[in-house]
């Protein structure tokens, strides 16, 4: 049976702390800016800070993971590259970016309605020595060509040689389990298969505090989120990506 | 038919017309970007066989479980440890970037007398020249380990003294430790049975003790929920203007109120309580009435109140400051949380011979001839004194702050014992074993210590006979694959082999009754400064190195999400 891969990130279980940031980067060799740099890395988890804008003891913040939301239905940027470099994984409901095939040209990144797609600039580069503490289940990020996030692809292959070789055609599921589902502190991002009811992150969609962002425009996103605030979901219809007041410290 | 150069011309332009409109050239367009952006010199993942190592995070005093993967040798990937009973398979941001720092630019390679290159040899021959001359002190940041046994015995046969630079959450229990007679090392906070928490800037969400120990317990039990089995309210100034801290913004309940007010306003709360009888009456009246309390804090009489019902509503009640501010472990023991079950406890009296209980808090050498500072001192430590500074260090933090600087090994390059957290409720105890070959040129002040004096014990020898004495005491759980009670276990080589392993011991729970604070008269209002200065920037107060993983520019540079800890770059 195909797989529908997802997420539903618990918003009022997260506290910014910024570890599936880091994760996220650690695990797909994502390297970090030149430090005079001014314009945006590649950042495919990326954790926003909202606000109620209320002042004083009124005044409520949460901090929201942007990632590539995989969407099921009409996935806008599949329909817009040029190259076929992005595609939907029929077999696990991933949406694929194919850096090989990507010409750079961004109209991806226009498309989607979530902000979450980086274009990468500059080739990578660490201090000297530091490529030693690179994952060697993933490439290095290419110059050139957009990025996102792809569910820890590299976990997943992990996992389906794992089982390959255990002489198995369906993988354990708890061989895959993205970095930043792993790295969260608090237990906010849950993953499991969507397609799957008794899974315990597929009937979570289900909660009446369950919403999706932009849910209006009919992409289906397989990134859900749960919050009981009701300011929350009014801001996840109205707003997203580089929408949301951002404050600093 | 006779073809002219006319014709050549016109087929060419024709063909040059043509192949754009076949597949051709962006083919060749693509493969030369692809082929451009695959040159040599394009850093590629080390290739070689893949094992998953276990060990314990030293970079900050918590000791965080962490699998580690290698390849060929090298540590590629950090997470947390799911069986650790202290940091439950969490990690800081930081700690999943930390097998970079070994490869940072501002890694010590060689020792250096004031600036200049300079050898082991020179370094030796200075300090035990410093060791005949005069007074010596050691200063140590992570106290409890093999090592500072090491150190500390060191000093100690030469008369000197062994100094400890407290983590902050430690010392927030300063004032616990001078009223009870303790010192501040061995107290901790019973937070799992705490079902009120009051903190007064404490970052109790962002880099307080263990991530995975108050973050998880408030996931638990407080996170989204209208009425929190744990109730989190946080008494802090706003960042600035409107903003609010991660803490404040996740908290049950946040208290705004005027930086640096936090002792007023628990003097106040005090006067609240005493006055209305919302506590049975265990400490000295403030003087400070609740009206001046509510002048100095901007908050209303009537906010004041309320907040000192809300508190008592739910106990038990702890409050929790960000320093070592005497009105607040004073609010403490007047709402009774001082010695008893979810307050401020002393931890089991087993371990507690491991800690330095005879540990000097302060900087003030006086007429020491040499200061040698280990490497788990946080780099903004800075002695005031004219003594000579020989500094451990692994990364160097600029500002020349030493007279000597020493290369000392990085991450997991160095077998260490990891005692109890500050803050801990209860003893623990791990071994850390080195998972990555140290570069020939760095030493750890104990091996720096034993080359001087080949009398002195060697970390390995101090960590078997502390798990043998663990073991003879047939008291404690060790958390591995699955938790086993000590007195099960069938040898010491047994016990000792699950530490090797990342096994942890732990000790047993903290008896209420065993601490006491007599407080005759309210003190004095004192703060270090770090109340009421909660800022985004103290989310790794913690953090000892002086550098952060380049990748943390994802936090503070291509993000919004956190400012760069003061003093610290990625």
């Amino acid at each position: 049976m195909n797989a529908r891969y997802g997420m539903v990130i618990d918003l009022d279980r997260c506290t910014g702390c910024g570890a599936c940031m880091m994760a996220c980067a650690a695990e797909n060799n994502v390297p970090p800016i030149p430090q005079a740099s001014t314009r945006t890395g590649v950042t495919p988890m990326l954790v926003r800070q909202v606000s109620n804008g209320m002042e004083g003891g009124a005044r409520r913040e949460v901090f929201i993971p942007i990632l590539c939301m995989h969407c099921e239905h009409e996935t806008p940027c599949v329909h817009v590259c040029p190259q076929q470099a992005v595609e939907v994984d029929q077999a696990t409901g991933i949406v694929m970016q194919m850096p090989q095939r990507c010409l750079g040209c961004r109209y991806c990144m226009t498309a989607c309605p979530y902000h979450a797609r980086y274009f990468n600039w500059w080739d990578p580069a660490w201090p000297a020595g530091m490529e030693k503490s690179l994952n060697p289940g993933v490439a290095v990020r290419m110059r050139g060509v957009v990025e996102k996030c792809n569910m820890c692809h590299g976990r997943l292959h992990s996992a389906k040689e794992k089982a390959a070789a255990a002489g198995k055609r369906e993988i354990d599921f708890a061989d895959y389990v993205p970095a930043c589902v792993e790295a969260c502190p608090t237990a906010a991002i849950r993953f499991g298969n969507l397609a799957d009811e008794n899974d315990p992150a597929a009937r979570e969609t289900h909660s009446p505090d369950a919403f999706r962002l932009l849910a209006r425009i009919g992409t289906e996103p397989k990134v859900y989120y749960k919050s009981k605030e009701a300011w929350v979901k009014e801001l996840a219809e109205s707003k997203s990506g580089r929408g949301p007041e951002v404050k600093h410290g | 038919m006779k073809v002219t150069r006319r014709d050549l011309l016109g087929w060419s332009a024709g063909a040059a017309a043509g192949l754009l409109f076949t597949p051709v050239p962006w083919k060749l367009l693509d493969d030369t970007s692809i082929w451009t952006q695959n040159w040599r010199w394009i850093p590629q993942p080390t290739r070689g066989p893949v094992e998953v190592k276990q060990s314990f995070c030293t970079l900050c005093p918590n000791g965080c479980g962490v699998r580690v993967r290698m390849a060929a040798g090298w540590p590629v990937g950090v997470a947390g440890v799911a069986s650790d009973p202290i940091s439950r398979g969490a990690l800081c941001p930081l700690g999943f970037a930390a097998q970079q720092l070994n490869w940072h630019p501002q890694r010590v390679h060689t020792v250096r007398h004031r600036g200049n290159s300079t050898s082991w040899e020179e370094a030796r021959v200075a300090f035990a020249k410093a060791c005949g001359e005069g007074k010596i002190a050691i200063v140590d940041g992570q106290p409890g380990r093999a090592a500072s046994v090491a150190m500390k015995t060191f000093v100690e046969k030469r008369d000197g003294s062994y100094r400890v630079a407290l983590a902050p959450e430690a010392q927030a229990l300063a004032p616990y430790g001078a009223w009870s007679g303790l010192g501040a090392i061995g107290l901790g906070y019973d937070l799992e049975n705490a079902q009120t928490v009051v903190s007064f800037g404490a970052p109790l969400l962002d880099g307080w003790g263990a991530p995975g120990r108050f973050t998880r317990l408030w996931a638990e039990r407080a996170a989204g929920m209208a009425d929190p089995q744990l109730r989190l309210i946080q008494v802090e100034a706003p960042l600035s203007g409107t903003a609010v801290s991660r803490t404040a913004a996740r908290a049950w309940q946040w208290v705004p109120i005027r930086a640096g007010s936090e002792g007023a306003l628990a003097a106040g709360l005090a006067r609240v309580l005493l006055d209305e009888h919302l506590v049975r009456a265990r400490g000295p009246m403030p003087t400070m009435t609740a009206g001046e309390a509510a002048d100095q804090t901007g908050l209303s009489g009537g906010a004041i109140l309320d907040l000192a019902r809300t508190m008592v509503a739910r106990p038990p009640v702890v409050a929790i400051a960000n320093d070592g501010n005497p009105a607040i472990a004073a609010l403490n023991v007047v709402l009774g949380a001082v010695g008893t079950r979810g307050g401020i406890v002393r931890r089991s009296k087993l371990a507690e011979s491991y800690a330095s209980a005879d540990a000097v808090i302060g900087a003030s050498y006086g007429t020491a001839r040499a200061v040698l500072i280990d490497s788990t001192v946080p780099w903004d430590f800075v002695p005031q004194t004219d003594a000579e500074v020989f500094r451990f260090a692994a990364w160097d933090g600029g500002a020349g702050q030493a007279d000597w600087l020493l290369p000392a090994p990085g991450f997991l390059e160095e077998l260490t014992d990891v005692p109890t957290a500050p803050a801990s409720a209860i003893e623990t105890y791990a071994v850390a074993p080195s998972l990555v070959n140290a570069p020939a040129e760095v030493q750890s002040a104990a091996q720096f210590l034993g080359s001087i004096d080949p009398a002195a014990i060697a970390v390995e020898k101090i960590i078997h006979q502390r798990c043998d004495d663990l073991f003879r005491g047939r008291a404690g759980t060790v958390y591995g694959k699955e938790a086993t009670a000590v007195a099960k276990i069938a040898s010491a080589k047994e016990f000792e082999e699950q530490l090797w392993k990342g096994a942890v011991w732990v000790g047993v729970p903290p008896r209420s009754g065993d601490l006491r604070c007599e407080l005759k008269e309210w003190p004095a209002s004192g703060s270090s400064g770090r109340s009421g200065n909660a800022s985004n920037a103290n989310w790794s107060s913690a953090w000892l190195a002086p550098v952060l993983p380049p990748l943390a520019s994802k936090l503070c540079q291509e993000s919004n999400l956190r400012e760069a800890p003061v003093g610290r770059k990625a």
